[in-house]
């Protein structure tokens, strides 16, 4: 009986053993000063989710694990600069509607150009190397070189600060509570964005597929399916995830700079095989963790936070080796 | 007493014995080596005997490398932090926390081992269990993370700035032996003929360890997992003693770094971007599960990295006018980057792994 209740409800209580677990610091912290904490962490773990849950996807549909998805990710953000530099007059004016504007374009910009580049990085560099795990990792390492360094040729090798559109910086004091903006934006953003992933992956045919591939590849291309445009279409979209998540994040930490992917790629690393790689609720869950407690153990002991996700992440490997959310 | 048939491993063992001595490649060996003992003498401006060095030691580390990567098949990011970390290890030993004295260098070595092989064990162990790709995000992570602590801890390690020491006695820069040969023969050139020797002894070490029992069942699972486990290979543990192995190496060849610059810094000597790059390089360029190859890619590199700046004012002079291949001149690790994705789709053997096939080509025929 008990154990049909914990096979059944196996998700939920993991989650819910993660959120008793995320209260604890409540004994060290004063309350307000831990919603706000909360809030910080739940935006970063947000944006880390748009930068895992590609990773997640390309590598639970090609078996295919992108080192490069770090370097699409500084490309997200690069061409999102460029946009707010050429457009500077709307990010810094004082209304909603020309700031929205200004972001929305920014964010198309940089989905469809890193997209793009997706799509001919699949082609021509990963296509070549499906199946074959040691030299994918080799190849996208040193494509992430090259995309690294085209960046400093394009835009120069010094760090560019990034400017926040007027109305999305500032605060929201709800009842001494101190809310940034920009934070709940994000959390939003990235609530949406999993909504969308779920919904195309629940309810459309092209989602049915795209499980049905996870799950068995062969039996996918038997059925007619082409899965290689398919796999080219993952990878896009994997790689407009990771600009989105670049975008977010230069807006986020206020500034932009080449090698900004790698410290990004390892929190994505870190998520995916906390939540295990190839599904996309434990991306989100594994970044959550991961944001709230990089926040929380920031503000406990300073010098420790970039160890905990390390820490973490060798505990879940330790209790259950291939994630939260695998099979 | 009755002739029994050798078997196909016996008939190959003695086949490379009667060839030993005799091929071409022994000669190239032997030759290579002479030419490394003689650099202090023929070239003695600094430079070059700093090239010369630089050569040895990446060669070796590489080898170490392609312990894990060319003979076990396992993609690890983490090796330069073994690298940096048998480094430190020196560095404490004979600077920060101790002083410079022969003890203190064994000691220094013997720490460099111990350290390595208890992290290397921990990482394997937590992650060969789950999938071989992990150890690659993994030792990346935990890589990063080391720089990020040897650099945020700068009470117990230095911080950003590193530590500089000395090294004892005959190894001391200022020791002098009188002159030899017409050249005079400093705590320097004594220092790089003790590297050459560990370089080599490392080196024939890695070479018996590749052709044991235990090397043959490695390749049969980079090979094919599956089916060196049918046979009753226990692959986990080979693969753990592999990768210890490998990397307790890697952290001796640090020690040895170390005692050649007398100085250590997070970024120089940890870096993933930096020495992780140029060793992922210089393997491939050379040839993976060679051996050999590390010493090819590493001599490819490191005269390429030393003369580019020459290279760089040669083009300034010459082209003055030409914008575009200054910038791409400044911009040389695109062009490496560039050259490794190439290599790696085009010539995934490398230098040394495709005159092999081709050797062998030439003898079946």
């Amino acid at each position: 009986m008990a154990d049909t209740i914990l096979r059944r409800w196996n998700q939920e209580i993991t989650i819910a053993g993660i959120a008793i677990l995320f209260l604890l610091p409540l004994l060290a912290i004063q309350p307000k000063t831990y919603l706000t904490l909360t809030i910080a962490g739940l935006a970063m773990g947000m944006l880390l989710f748009l930068v895992a849950s590609g990773v997640s996807i390309i590598f639970g549909l090609m078996d295919v694990l992108n080192f490069a998805h770090g370097a699409l990710f500084a490309w997200g953000a690069y061409v999102g600069f460029s946009v707010f530099q050429t457009l500077m007059k709307w990010v810094v004016a004082d209304s909603i509607l020309q700031n929205l504007a200004v972001f929305c374009i920014a964010m198309v910009a940089a989905m469809v150009t890193v997209g793009l580049l997706g799509v001919i990085l699949e082609r021509v560099i990963v296509r070549r190397v499906y199946g074959n795990h040691l030299f994918q990792i080799l190849i996208t390492f040193g494509t992430t070189i090259v995309l690294v360094e085209l960046i400093r040729v394009f835009w120069g090798p010094n760090d560019e600060v990034m400017t926040v559109p007027r109305t999305f910086s500032g605060n929201w004091d709800i009842m001494d509570v101190i809310v940034s903006r920009y934070r709940i934006i994000c959390i939003l953003l990235g609530g949406v964005v999993y909504g969308l992933i779920q919904l195309i992956l629940k309810k459309t045919k092209l989602g049915t597929i795209v499980r049905a591939g996870v799950e068995d590849r062969d039996m996918v291309q038997a059925m007619g399916h082409n899965i290689y445009l398919l796999f080219t279409g993952v990878f896009a979209v994997g790689a407009g995830l990771a600009a989105l998540g670049g975008l977010s994040m230069s807006i986020f930490s206020l500034q932009v700079y080449p090698d900004m992917g790698g410290t990004y790629l390892l929190f994505a690393f870190i998520v995916v095989i906390i939540g295990g790689l190839g599904s996309v609720t434990g991306s989100l869950v594994g970044a959550l963790i991961v944001g709230l407690s990089y926040n929380y153990v920031a503000y406990l002991v300073p010098w420790a936070a970039a160890g905990v996700n390390v820490l973490i992440m060798i505990i879940i490997l330790l209790i259950r080796p291939t994630g939260l959310f695998q099979k | 007493m009755p002739m029994t048939e050798p078997t196909p491993v016996q008939m190959f063992h003695m086949e490379e014995k009667s060839r030993q001595y005799h091929s071409g490649g022994f000669f190239l060996k032997i030759a290579l080596l002479l030419l490394f003992l003689l650099v202090p003498f023929l070239f003695p401006s600094f430079k070059t005997v700093d090239l010369a060095i630089q050569i040895i030691i990446f060669g070796a580390l590489v080898a170490s490398f392609d312990i894990l990567l060319g003979y076990t098949g396992i993609l690890s990011f983490g090796h330069g932090m073994f690298f940096g970390l048998g480094a430190y290890c020196m560095a404490f030993l004979l600077g920060k926390y101790g002083m410079p004295s022969y003890s203190n260098l064994l000691l220094g070595f013997a720490f460099a081992a111990a350290v390595s092989a208890v992290l290397a064990l921990l990482i394997s162990l937590l992650t060969l269990r789950v999938k071989a790709i992990f150890f690659s995000m993994i030792t990346l992570a935990i890589a990063e993370l080391a720089i990020v602590l040897f650099t945020k801890l700068s009470g117990l390690t230095g911080g950003e700035d590193g530590i500089s020491f000395m090294t004892p006695g005959i190894f001391n820069a200022s020791f002098s032996m009188g002159d030899f040969m017409g050249i005079e023969i400093t705590g320097k050139i004594i220092t790089y003929y003790f590297i050459l020797l560990c370089c080599v002894a490392l080196f024939l070490a890695m070479l018996r360890f590749t052709k044991s029992p235990l090397g043959r069942v490695l390749q049969a699972i980079r090979d094919n997992a599956q089916r060196a486990e049918a046979l009753g290979n226990k692959t986990f543990v080979y693969q753990s003693i592999s990768i210890t192995f490998g990397c307790v190496v890697a952290a001796l060849i640090g020690a040895l770094y170390a005692m050649w610059m007398e100085y250590v810094n997070p970024e120089s000597s940890l870096g993933v971007m930096t020495i992780m790059l140029d060793v992922l390089l210089m393997v491939i360029i050379g040839g993976m599960g060679t051996l050999y190859g590390g010493i090819i890619g590493a001599a490819f590199l490191k005269i390429t990295q030393t003369f580019l700046p020459d290279l760089q004012s040669l083009a300034q002079d010459m082209f003055p006018q030409a914008e575009l291949l200054h910038n791409i001149l400044e911009r040389w690790l695109l062009l490496f980057g560039i050259l490794f994705i190439l290599v790696v789709i085009f010539f995934p053997k490398g230098v040394i792994g495709s005159l092999q096939e081709r050797r062998y080509q030439k003898k079946k025929n």
